[in-house]
């Protein structure tokens, strides 16, 4: 029987404090700030290029045609340059998956030594 | 996926209003990125998928988060954040379900000591409580983890798995008491 078990009394845990003990918060990764900061980034200055190179294409007389409301379809379809972070997203989701699998808290159980 | 979700950056945002922000997101991040990598790290129980976890979430708060702002009317928006957390969570483990699973012998070892396992280590009846906790139903585990490893209120809770108050009061209660009745089963 373990220290804590035999201290307590009958049957009740102090689980509470286990939990305590158990859950603490943990310090993410100095990388990881760097990481979120560089995919931002990305993806914020792939959408402005997307944006910047559109409008470049244009010339007055379209751009005249894009004020007339019956034109916004193109500037609705512009929008699609999400797609470009939609392609990162799906690229961190492929590393993600390209990363092999774990059990949740049980995984974590497992590795706290007897 | 809709346009907007599918767009990163705040949309039609003048310069000024957009700096202004990205600083207000830059303080949300470094105030909360600790606990929602704790709260992803307790869920995925790895550091690579935290890691994920806590991108992801972070780049979709940033997408939404002039709304969220606005909506919040100045209550603190870690619910908010960890509802993220948890959200892409769940669908971590939907989208697992439908692949083949890597045997936990297998998985990677967390290279560097964990701070929780240097604590823990010897300590069986940590790692029976953590095997016990894993066991709860979801939302009893996830309010446990938002409780114990985040410190936040049932208020926050609540807001986090969007139930009442009281709701949220009695689902902690019943996790703690399922957790001490199985634990005294042991």
């Amino acid at each position: 029987m373990s220290e804590a078990s035999e201290n307590l009394s009958g049957s009740t845990w102090d689980v509470e404090r286990l939990l305590g003990d158990a859950l603490r918060p943990i310090e993410p990764p100095g990388r990881l700030s760097g990481r979120f900061e560089d995919t931002l980034s990305a993806l914020t200055q792939a959408a402005a290029e997307e944006l910047s190179d559109w409008a470049e294409e244009l010339s007055e007389s379209e751009l005249r045609a894009l004020r007339d409301p019956r034109n916004w379809v193109r500037p609705v379809l512009a929008a699609g340059v999400g797609g470009v972070a939609t392609g990162a997203l799906v690229l961190v989701e492929l590393r993600r998956r390209g990363r092999r699998g774990s059990g949740g808290l049980r995984s974590i159980a497992g590795r706290i030594k007897p | 996926m809709s346009e907007t979700e599918q767009n990163v950056e705040p949309a039609g945002l003048d310069p000024a209003t957009k700096a202004e922000l990205d600083r207000a997101f830059e303080k949300l991040y470094r105030d909360h990125l600790k606990d929602v990598y704790s709260y992803s790290y307790y869920r995925v129980g790895n550091q690579h998928d935290a890691e994920d976890l806590t991108e992801q979430a972070f780049l979709q708060a940033y997408r939404h988060f002039d709304r969220a702002r606005r909506e919040s009317d100045g209550r603190p928006l870690r619910p908010w954040l960890i509802r993220i957390a948890h959200n892409l969570a769940l669908n971590f483990y939907r989208d697992r379900a439908r692949r083949p699973q890597t045997p936990l012998e297998n998985a990677d070892p967390i290279p560097a000591r964990h701070g929780t396992e240097a604590i823990a280590e010897g300590r069986e009846e940590l790692r029976q409580v953590i095997d016990k906790l894993d066991s709860l139903p979801d939302d009893r585990r996830d309010a446990l983890i938002m409780r114990f490893a985040l410190g936040m209120d049932n208020r926050e809770i609540a807001r986090a798995l969007g139930r009442s108050d009281g709701a949220t009061k009695v689902l902690i209660h019943r996790a703690i008491k399922q957790l001490e009745e199985e634990m005294s089963d042991e």
